[in-house]
């Protein structure tokens, strides 16, 4: 099996993933589960889609994010100040996301859409580094978005771990309470750490779009945001760990993509399963961890 | 209090929803009972392929027999049988249900609203007010098949379809005869995305598909499809076939040719009958003597294909047309 295609593969899955798991790992860190996380990165798709005719890449970008930080704000107002349960709120969010998606795309292009081309992003070669033998070009020769999300990893550890702000975080998600008596307002924390989280999730739709599809297809985030609660999980909420699940992820999809290309006589329902099984297998055997006492609770 | 809050959201926003994925049916003039027909479709209207043709067919229905219409997105196999039941409920005289996984939803449900006549795309299943549309894909398949197998530099190439129904399969089976006619030797590689909306996992097959040589490749995989045209783009002399609808637009560089079903013939053509009254229960086979599907080349690239090569997919289009050659005889080894 040839090992640069299938390294290329794995890091353009795992891309848009890492991204949508780091926003969600800063949002469940802080208390709340955001199930509307998967349409966070549709509306950032469509955003992107929208955003990068008038803007450019830069702009489609952050159309992107705004609008994951848009379904954000929502599941804020609605879980951080309305009190109402994170698991029909999210849920709501996403269907929401997808109708809404749906009839902007529908009534800026048309019931039967058009066939869009749009730009996409140019790969920015990092020298010295694009020219690792077997791995350099796929880690390397990237749209710079890729090595954004390559520095998500160490900047939500240092942020977590080093500053005040991500102690705070830390703190409201497992003990409001005493976050609380410590002078913290978990309020705008949690309303803080949802939206960021969720202009994350924008991102990712806005990579899938603008770095590779080059077009919008409804339903196109196909799960990926759901994916990426369940990686957030096989993390044990931690940095390194959603890192680890990403690729674990990220590489087995690739392998799916390269076994049905090599013509074995396999059945593909198998292989599509291939991903799955692992991200299970991992789930197993990976180091137990502690979920954030708050998490998925509405009576902070 | 929380609970009740909560259920204002959901209903708001599954009545959004609703709204967004549905054409409310809309008034015909004054005629007392509207003439009324509705489809559903496994995915989005806007993926330039199986699902835009039903739709562009029901538009057709609209203006040309004066219908009210509807349509409904599908979101899942258990909403099949729910949707069918609300059009049947509200007694519209012809439903689509725009797909093969549509059969067991209508088998079951058509007994129960005998004054609706049920109608499944590439179906075969029958009953009194049942009917299967069932669409010769395997004659332009072989036809594109004959045309990569002439093309390919690299002796390989390439079906990427979204699951593995059995009119995409036979359709990739006869693309495949018809590349061993033109070059023996040719090697055909088969992926599916395992299902019709991930524009970036389609991208990501064909992606694998050409790091392995495939420089011609056949996709059926509706809106996710569209990203094998972006990686034909993204590579050098790489060609794809589009299916469906027309595609040659959608990435007219790169496109040779589409299989095109001409899916708003076919629902006119059925929406007629039930409007005169002549409709049966039977399997409506419908192919490229019925100007239902063909092979549309691009005319962007046609300079590209050998005059030779299109000499011979000439010929046995002819022969085809007359009856003298059908690709599913090639077939023997598609189950049905």
């Amino acid at each position: 099996m040839a090992v640069d295609p299938l390294v290329a593969a794995s890091v353009r899955t795992t891309v848009p993933l890492l991204l949508a798991a780091g926003g969600e790992l800063l949002s469940e860190r802080a208390g709340i589960l955001n199930i509307g996380l998967e349409g966070a990165v549709i509306a950032g798709a469509l955003a992107a889609t929208l955003g990068v005719g008038p803007w450019g890449l830069a702009g489609g970008y952050a159309a992107a994010l705004c609008a994951g930080a848009a379904v954000g704000l929502l599941m804020a107002l609605f879980v951080v100040v309305v009190r109402a349960d994170q698991i029909l709120t999210g849920t709501a969010a996403t269907l929401l996301a997808f109708g809404v998606t749906g009839a902007v795309y529908r009534g800026v292009y048309g019931a039967t859409g058009v066939a869009l081309t749009l730009p996409t992003s140019a790969p920015f070669r990092i020298p010295v580094l694009a020219a690792i033998p077997g791995v350099g070009s796929a880690l390397f020769d990237q749209p710079a978005v890729f090595y954004l999300a390559y520095l998500l990893i160490p900047i939500l550890w240092w942020f977590l771990y080093r500053t005040q702000v991500g102690l705070a975080l830390r703190a409201v998600g497992e003990s409001p309470a005493a976050a609380g008596a410590a002078g913290i307002a978990a309020g705008p924390l949690r309303a803080a750490a949802v939206t960021v989280g969720s202009a994350l999730g924008g991102l990712a739709g806005g990579v899938l779009v603008l770095a590779q599809a080059g077009t919008f297809a409804e339903g196109m985030s196909a799960g990926r945001g759901f994916i990426a609660i369940a990686i957030v999980v096989l993390g044990r909420w931690t940095p390194l760990g959603i890192m680890i699940g990403a690729l674990v992820f990220g590489v087995a999809t690739a392998m799916q993509y390269v076994v049905q290309a090599m013509g074995w006589p396999i059945r593909y329902e198998l292989v599509l399963m291939l991903p799955y099984l692992l991200t299970l297998l991992a789930l197993m055997f990976s180091p137990r961890g502690v979920a954030p006492a708050m998490l998925a609770r509405s009576d902070v | 209090m929380n609970k009740r809050r909560f259920s204002i959201i959901i209903n708001t926003t599954i009545a959004l929803a609703v709204v967004a994925c549905s054409d409310a049916p809309k008034s015909a003039g004054a005629a007392a009972t509207p003439f009324r027909v509705a489809l559903l479709t496994p995915g989005p209207v806007s993926d330039h392929s199986w699902n835009a043709g039903a739709y562009e067919g029901l538009l057709r229905i609209r203006d040309s027999l004066g219908a009210a219409i509807s349509n409904i997105e599908t979101k899942t196999p258990a909403d099949f049988e729910d949707n069918f039941r609300q059009y049947g409920a509200q007694a519209y005289r012809l439903v689509f249900g725009h797909g093969f996984e549509f059969q067991d939803a209508a088998r079951r449900v058509a007994p129960d609203y005998p004054n609706t006549d049920f109608v499944t795309t590439s179906g075969n299943t029958t009953g009194p007010n049942l009917a299967g549309l069932e669409f010769d894909l395997a004659n332009p398949s072989y036809l594109a098949g004959m045309i990569a197998g002439a093309m390919t530099r690299t002796g390989v190439i390439g079906v990427i379809g979204g699951t593995e129904l059995p009119p995409v399969r036979k359709s990739f089976v006869a693309f495949e005869q018809g590349a061993r006619r033109a070059n023996p030797h040719v090697r055909v590689l088969t992926s599916y995305i395992g299902n019709w909306d991930d524009v970036s996992a389609g991208r990501e097959q064909a992606l694998a598909q050409i790091a392995r040589g495939a420089d011609v490749i056949f996709q059926n995989a509706d809106a996710a499809g569209l990203g094998v045209f972006q990686a034909a783009r993204q590579s050098a002399h790489v060609y794809v076939f589009g299916s469906n609808s027309n595609q040659n637009d959608v990435a007219p560089d790169v496109t040779l040719g589409s299989v095109v079903i001409d899916l708003p013939h076919a629902f006119l053509t059925v929406a007629r009958e039930v409007k005169d009254g002549t409709f049966r229960g039977r399997v409506i086979s419908l192919g490229m003597t019925d100007d239902v599907v063909s092979l549309v080349l691009n005319p962007a690239m046609t300079s590209r294909i050998p005059a030779p090569v299109l000499t011979t997919v000439d010929s046995v289009r002819a022969q085809m047309l007359r009856g003298a050659f059908s690709a599913v005889d090639t077939l023997a080894p598609v189950a049905p």
